[in-house]
């Protein structure tokens, strides 16, 4: 049971082990956030957001917070598919891994630290501004905690031509460590971007990766943002991703999470002008000792702007997935347009899944729907295949394949398409 | 080829073909023709070897081996194909993809060489050209909202591709207007040869005047009840099938 004293005494260790800002105002940021743990809810069952997710066995482990940005990385970092590489070990960012030297001299992509540290008025003005640091326990440490992420920021009218690629890496060792990577995204009016981020165990096996990413997109900016989740199989993984959007912005986002003992994937999008659109799509797979946990949390306070869900789950073994996809239509938002799917293949019959859509509407003229399916394998599908010559294993690998293909498609950037097709192969290959 | 014996099967345990006879002949094609519900198509799965079809006595035999004993991958590897009468879609399956495997998996089992991208892509468009399967169906995904004349057409390629021994068309001519039946049938006429054979399951009469069979089975209350040649069909055409029914109940 998560008792108040395992939650507060849990967070309190790790805050005794903060270290020191950067500057002042970021000091007052973390206490003020340090010292809302206290009468945060506690994040158990009776929490509908944690209702089918339990962190009990996470809360009982103790990790280490990395204060520091590390003197090295002992691993080989994975190839890049675009010349702006940033690698960050343990949640901080490793100039000498990295390579931004191909950027344009006006953009600026690199360590958050650095950046508070060298007085950007930019971070101090944005950062926090966007992600409520009381949302809940995980939110509320990670800005106690705030050190090293990334801070990207693209000025009016630049738009990027390759893709801005992170590799978030672990470095390991005896105690588990967490990584508290905090990422501020701004693009000014009419920016254009792509980022890519793998998340990877590193060196590391038994980690917690706790990141919060607040993205500011400007009237017409666009972001694509692909987000690879590949964690070690005993890792615990969370990631909020909170979107400012301003009038006629666009957003387009993909997780595909394959990895992790337990994770998290929070996407929180707010409309703030007419216009916008936003577009989340996702990949779970699921196997034994495994749960892939979805929350969407889509707000509609302005008219005019759409939205689109789009999330598929394949589940194994003893597989658990959670989904739990909001969508609140506020009452002046008239001609919004909202659109949200949940399709889940189960493949075992100890595999489990819980989704919830949700749609809350106040506004009469407005267009949106919801769908859920949760379903096996066709046996007329796996017939068909076999009856023309594909062996029954083959045959529910491609039909896998064709379910997944439908958010995978949606992947502009052909390598990363191939490469996760090839990672998604390596799970089928372990049915 | 294909010798059936006094094949009995059930279907939720209910018996639907009762003691059916049949003998193909290399090279021959022979038409089944039936009312509905005679039990046409569980012969056609039982063939093919799809579950849910429980063999209670007799022997399939094809081409000097126990088919019964097959899985149905085996079954197309060994050369038999069956045309389904609702082909299947799946989505996100690619339909260039899925044919490329097929092709491949059953080149594999026969200890061919596998074709690569090049060699296959040259062959499917010449076979899909043969059938007038336009180009950009192979690009989506397999039958998924394709017409019902385009999914028999992809039909008709994946036999054209795999080059079977025996073709079944399960009542390959359902739902097809006369342009794609009549293109539908040169796709099959083309793969005639004095090495294959066709068993077309059928309920019309039409499909035999593009088709034309060796020899024409009437199957009903699942037994071949009456058998013979091209005059059969005419006979039935004017008649129906109530005059062999009758004739079947008072022996």
């Amino acid at each position: 049971m998560i008792t108040a004293e395992l939650q507060k005494g849990w967070a309190k260790s790790l805050l005794e082990a903060a270290g020191s800002a950067p500057a002042p105002w970021l000091e007052e940021l973390r206490s003020s956030a340090g010292a809302l743990i206290d009468g945060l809810p506690l994040v158990n069952r009776k929490q509908e957001a944690w209702r089918y997710t339990n962190v009990e066995p996470l809360l009982k482990e103790s990790f280490q917070p990395v204060v520091e940005r590390p003197s090295g990385y002992p691993g080989e970092v994975p190839e890049a598919i675009t010349p702006h590489r940033l690698v960050f070990v343990d949640g901080w960012f490793m100039p000498e891994l990295s390579d931004t030297a191909l950027l344009p001299e006006e953009v600026t992509c690199g360590s958050l630290n650095d950046a508070i540290a060298a007085g950007d008025e930019r971070v101090k003005n944005r950062l926090g501004s966007v992600a409520d640091p009381g949302e809940h326990l995980f939110t509320a440490l990670n800005t106690a905690l705030v050190n090293d992420g990334l801070f990207l920021h693209l000025p009016a009218g630049v738009k990027l031509e390759s893709p801005v690629e992170l590799f978030w890496l672990n470095s390991g060792g005896e105690t588990p460590l967490l990584a508290q990577p905090r990422n501020l995204v701004i693009l000014e009016p009419g920016a254009e971007a792509v980022l890519v981020e793998h998340h990877l165990p590193g060196e590391g096996e038994r980690y917690l990766h706790n990141g919060l990413t607040e993205i500011v997109l400007d009237p017409g900016a666009k972001l694509d943002h692909y987000r690879v989740q590949d964690e070690s199989e005993q890792a615990w993984h969370f990631s909020r991703i909170v979107l400012d959007q301003g009038s006629d912005s666009r957003y387009h986002g993909i997780t595909l999470a394959f990895g992790g003992h337990l994770a998290r994937t929070e996407y929180n999008g707010l409309f703030t002008a007419e216009g916008a659109h936003c577009t989340l799509r996702g990949l779970y797979t699921v196997g034994d000792d495994q749960l892939q946990d979805f929350h969407l949390d889509v707000r509609h306070d302005v008219p005019h702007c759409s939205s689109r869900e789009q999330f598929k789950g394949l589940l194994y073994g003893k597989g658990r997935a959670v989904f739990d996809g909001r969508i609140l239509v506020a009452k002046d938002a008239q001609k919004s347009d909202a659109e949200l799917t949940n399709d889940n293949l189960l493949l075992t019959r100890n595999a489990e899944v819980d989704t919830k859509p949700q749609l809350e509407i106040y506004a009469d003229d407005v267009k949106a729907s919801h769908g859920t399916t949760v379903g096996q394998l066709e046996a007329n599908q796996v017939f068909y295949l076999r009856a023309r010559g594909i062996d029954e294993q083959k045959a529910v690998h491609m039909l896998c394949e064709g379910f997944a293909a439908e958010i995978i498609e949606h992947i502009h950037l052909e390598t990363l398409r191939e490469q996760a097709l090839a990672r998604l192969r390596q799970t089928l290959g372990n049915l | 080829m294909l010798t059936i014996k006094n094949l009995h099967v059930n279907v939720d345990g209910k018996e639907i073909l009762r003691g059916l006879d049949l003998e193909i002949g290399t090279g021959e094609v022979h038409a089944i023709m039936g009312p509905n519900g005679s039990g046409k198509s569980t012969l056609s799965y039982v063939l093919a070897g799809r579950d849910g079809y429980e063999v209670t006595e007799g022997e399939v035999i094809f081409a000097g081996k126990n088919l019964l004993e097959m899985e149905p991958e085996e079954r197309a590897w060994a050369g038999i194909f069956l045309a389904m009468q609702y082909p299947v879609e799946l989505p996100g399956v690619n339909n260039m993809s899925f044919l490329r495997e097929s092709v491949n998996a059953v080149r594999r089992a026969r200890g061919e060489e596998e074709l690569d991208a090049i060699a296959f892509m040259k062959l499917v468009r010449e076979r899909a050209e043969l059938v007038k399967l336009p180009e950009k169906l192979l690009k989506r995904s397999v039958n998924a909202g394709f017409s019902g004349g385009e999914k028999k057409r992809n039909e008709i390629l994946q036999m054209a591709l795999l080059e079977p021994k025996l073709t079944i068309l399960d009542e390959i001519d359902s739902g097809l207007d006369i342009d794609a039946l009549r293109t539908v049938a040169e796709g099959v006429n083309a793969l005639r040869s004095p090495e294959r054979s066709f068993l077309m399951i059928t309920h019309y009469q039409r499909l035999l005047d593009y088709i034309e069979p060796d020899h024409i089975h009437v199957l009903a209350h699942g037994r071949i009840v009456r058998s013979g040649g091209k005059e059969l069909a005419l006979e039935l055409e004017e008649k129906g099938y109530g005059w062999i029914l009758e004739e079947e109940a008072a022996a």
